[in-house]
């Protein structure tokens, strides 16, 4: 079923003008936007009350990974981010009944900017003041930090620290069809080093670049929350500060946009956390292999025939990059 | 005997004609899926080259970490014999077994590591 057919943006122009409580509301546009190979995002602008709105509805990919938030979940998080001031899109309308748009979706602001990985690294007048940006993702990080459990609002994420990731990740490769003699080095490495105490916050697990939005060189906002879970924050800052998502200048650690002193006094400064090269280098370790799993997860879904598709394809054939990774931080090459 | 170009040439040809005269005449938003499309051709075309032989110098190497001697074995059963060994080598690391006397293993690991991206992206080589 297409979201786009006239019965469906019917329902969806009724859905809204109750959700809204406005009067005369009428869907102006509605198009797909590119990227999410888990969930699909559709352009929506809005006129309400004689005012256009731009809004982004979000709903489930038809091959839905077990994995991520489910919409409802996902609009708790965006709340609890609104409430904690964490630039984030605005959530606006959650629509639970599927019989709807045929799936599950949520309505959020459109923010502008621009997130693509490979642009945001590459096209200098995007981002004309990198250490800037840093600290702001610095700032905007520290502060979704914050957030610790308990949050009954929150109550239905998952608790993942090291050993949990090690074994979530053994789990799945015991479950693999292949063996993966590097990624389990990965593991064993991972576990003979893991912390011995670690915090617990509310982090994002997948905060890095071609995930949040630079508009006018600026932290516009950050993008799919929906890996979100406790852990340990570190994770987040190792994943932000991994070779795997740096796109055009793997020479710049933050991201591909910026150094390490560019961003971690900031995020030390305002989170009151230590950031060793140690923990650093554990949790860019822990990403690779969690980047990893994914890949072989992506490429599963092709070769299963679930969903064939060129792009998740690809992804199993980044697996050699990702494995190289793990060796030289792990072997001190 | 089948005909010429082989798989290899026919791909060669193919990927060089899409990027020379199908990918400037595309809009900017297919130019992304055409890269992909491209290099999903330039892969498959490096496997063929590749052969058989990394897998069977994988397979040497593995054989050697098990003190097993060496006998030629091809197609389906040099990769079962391949997967075999590779999920013995994981099952190892995995129990803490080449904790202390980990350099050929390691050795092992970087040279198949290599040989992956030797097919996949040969740029992940030289970048460190």
């Amino acid at each position: 079923m297409q979201l786009d057919e006239p019965t469906i943006r019917e329902r969806l122009n009724d859905f809204i003008t109750h959700a809204s409580g406005g009067k005369s509301v009428r869907a102006v546009r509605f198009e797909r936007m590119s990227g999410g190979a888990v969930q699909e995002n559709w352009a929506l602008d809005v006129e309400l009350e004689g005012t256009v709105r731009n809004w982004v509805l979000r709903t489930d990919a038809p091959a839905a990974v077990r994995e991520s938030l489910t919409r409802d979940h996902e609009f708790a998080v965006l709340r609890a981010m609104q409430e904690a001031r964490v630039l984030a899109p605005r959530p606006l309308y959650l629509c639970d009944d599927a019989t709807i748009t045929g799936r599950r979706f949520f309505i959020m602001e459109w923010l502008p900017g621009v997130a693509a990985g490979h642009r945001v690294t590459r096209e200098r007048a995007l981002v004309p003041d990198p250490a800037r940006l840093a600290r702001e993702l610095a700032a905007n990080l520290a502060k979704l930090h914050n957030i610790r459990p308990p949050r009954p609002a929150l109550a239905f994420l998952d608790t993942m620290h090291a050993q949990e990731n090690i074994a979530h990740y053994r789990r799945y490769l015991d479950s693999h069809p292949e063996a993966h003699p590097v990624l389990e080095w990965g593991l064993r490495w991972c576990e003979i080093h893991a912390p011995a105490i670690e915090e617990t916050t509310f982090i994002h697990r997948d905060y890095r670049t071609g995930n949040y939005l630079v508009h006018e060189g600026r932290l516009a906002g950050v993008l799919d929350w929906e890996f979100a879970a406790f852990g340990n924050p570190l994770e987040d800052v190792g994943w932000l500060c991994s070779r795997c998502w740096r796109f055009a200048r793997p020479d710049l650690v933050v991201g591909g946009i910026a150094t390490l002193e560019d961003f971690l006094p900031e995020y030390e400064h305002r989170s009151g956390r230590q950031v060793t090269a140690d923990d650093l280098r554990y949790w860019q370790v822990m990403a690779h292999v969690r980047w990893a799993v994914i890949a072989l997860q992506q490429a599963q879904r092709h070769l299963s025939g679930t969903e064939p598709s060129l792009e998740l394809a690809l992804t199993g054939h980044i697996l050699g990059d990702l494995e190289l990774e793990i060796l030289n931080l792990t072997t001190g090459t | 005997m089948r005909n010429q170009p082989d798989a290899r040439e026919l791909l060669g040809i193919a990927r060089e004609t899409f990027i020379a005269r199908i990918l400037p005449a595309l809009p900017e938003d297919l130019r992304y899926t055409a890269l992909m499309v491209a290099n999903a051709m330039v892969i498959a075309r490096r496997e063929i080259e590749a052969g058989e032989e990394s897998a069977q110098s994988e397979l040497t190497r593995l054989r050697g970490l098990f003190g097993e001697s060496a006998h030629d074995v091809h197609g389906f059963d040099l990769h079962s014999a391949l997967a075999d060994r590779n999920r013995r080598l994981a099952r190892d690391i995995r129990a803490g077994r080449y904790e202390s006397d980990n350099s050929a293993v390691l050795a092992h690991l970087r040279r198949t590591v290599e040989e992956k991206l030797a097919v996949s992206n040969p740029k992940g080589l030289s970048g460190k």
